[in-house]
């Protein structure tokens, strides 16, 4: 019987073209842009999609490849950092205890 | 820390003098709903750090394709749990507010309208209704079926090659448009029946089979407002006509009860 109830397992088209388009629209005073229903549904089925596809073949690859995945990216702009930070670091003790050499010359 | 305030709906006071709001997770998964009281009505809202959801903050959330559907479905769970307690005026995904003051200001503003809408929701749910069809059958019933599209086939046998080839082509869009009005026709006529138990009724758009992802095609989209107690009935309604088109190729989809997310218009 089709006769559902519209609570967790509701479609998602039947939820995106109703909390996105309609319900009482008193726009807040922080603007929030959301991409039209149409566009959005296609691009999650889209996800959804692939990932089960790719989860079973055994892939998933793209949760580190930071050109699919913003959260990939930031961790490797992270470790980019870290090591950045760590040759900083070593460059200034070598020069302290260079310094310190030099210091005991004087 | 300055917080934001994140707006779900607008339910009456009396109501939830005898039922207390539910404790819920709100849309950071940290702070709680609660609610606003605001002259007889109450905001139900949840706090949002601003650090966290100001304005650039939620550019950049709201890009993310699976944050927005992980939201838009935590709005329609916090909604839907209070349309099944209390009558509520429901919020369109991300009615985001600064601060109390500037929701109060815009509750102010439409107050008299709000007050009038909650007692004429009361007692109301939403409905909806779609029908798909499966095309290809449907299209080989309506070339099989049609006198005209006879005729015309055995007229263009006796043609030429060359001028089978055209007329071909002309039959066969004759034959979409045909199956075109049929869908239409059939459709307005399950939909016609079906408006009657109702206080207030909306045609909406179709969406094709990229956006629904079945391989059927949607040839209508309606909602519909009722009566707590005509419900009952419109749903028997709904399963004879399920059964009735079951046959011809359409598929009747019911969702619901849903918060009257269509019919809460504010001017």
């Amino acid at each position: 019987m089709a006769i559902e109830q519209s609570t967790q397992s509701s479609n998602l088209v039947d939820v995106l073209e109703t909390v996105l388009d309609k319900g009482v629209v008193i726009a807040g005073d922080i603007r929030v842009g959301i991409a039209d229903v149409e566009l959005l549904s296609i691009k999650i089925r889209l996800i959804v999609a692939s990932v089960d596809k790719a989860k079973e073949i055994g892939m998933d690859w793209w949760e580190t490849d930071p050109y699919l995945n913003s959260k990939a990216a930031n961790k490797e702009q992270d470790q980019k950092l870290k090591e950045e930070n760590d040759d900083l670091q070593k460059r200034i003790e070598e020069l302290e205890k260079k310094m310190g050499k030099d210091n005991r010359l004087v | 820390m300055t917080e934001l305030k994140y707006l779900y709906g607008i339910i009456p006071t009396d109501e939830i003098n005898q039922t207390p709001l539910p404790s819920f997770k709100g849309l950071d998964e940290q702070h709680e709903l609660y609610n606003i009281a605001f002259d007889g009505m109450e905001a139900i809202v949840c706090d949002l750090e601003e650090s966290e959801y100001n304005e650039s903050a939620l550019e950049e959330k709201t890009s993310d394709v699976q944050w927005v559907h992980e939201k838009a479905f935590h709005h329609h769970e916090a909604v839907m749990k209070l349309h099944e307690i209390y009558t509520v005026i429901p919020m369109k995904f991300a009615t985001i507010y600064s601060s109390k003051t500037n929701l109060e200001e815009t509750l102010t503003k439409h107050y008299q309208e709000m007050t009038r809408l909650l007692s004429w929701l009361k007692g109301k749910e939403e409905w909806n209704l779609k029908i798909y069809c499966d095309n290809d059958s449907l299209r080989e019933r309506t070339a099989a079926h049609n006198l005209t599209i006879e005729e015309k086939k055995k007229e263009i046998e006796q043609m030429s090659p060359g001028r089978q080839y055209l007329e071909k082509r002309k039959l066969d869009r004759l034959i979409d448009q045909q199956l075109e009005k049929e869908k239409e026709q059939h459709s307005s006529s399950i939909h016609d029946q079906l408006a009657t138990s109702c206080v207030k009724t909306d045609i909406k758009k179709n969406w094709n089979k990229d956006v629904t992802g079945r391989t059927d095609e949607m040839c209508w989209n309606s909602v519909y407002l009722l009566e707590n107690q005509d419900v009952e009935k419109f749903l028997g309604k709904v399963k004879q006509l399920q059964a009735e088109w079951k046959e011809a190729g359409f598929t009747l989809e019911l969702t619901g009860p849903w918060p009257a997310y269509h019919f809460s218009k504010l001017k």
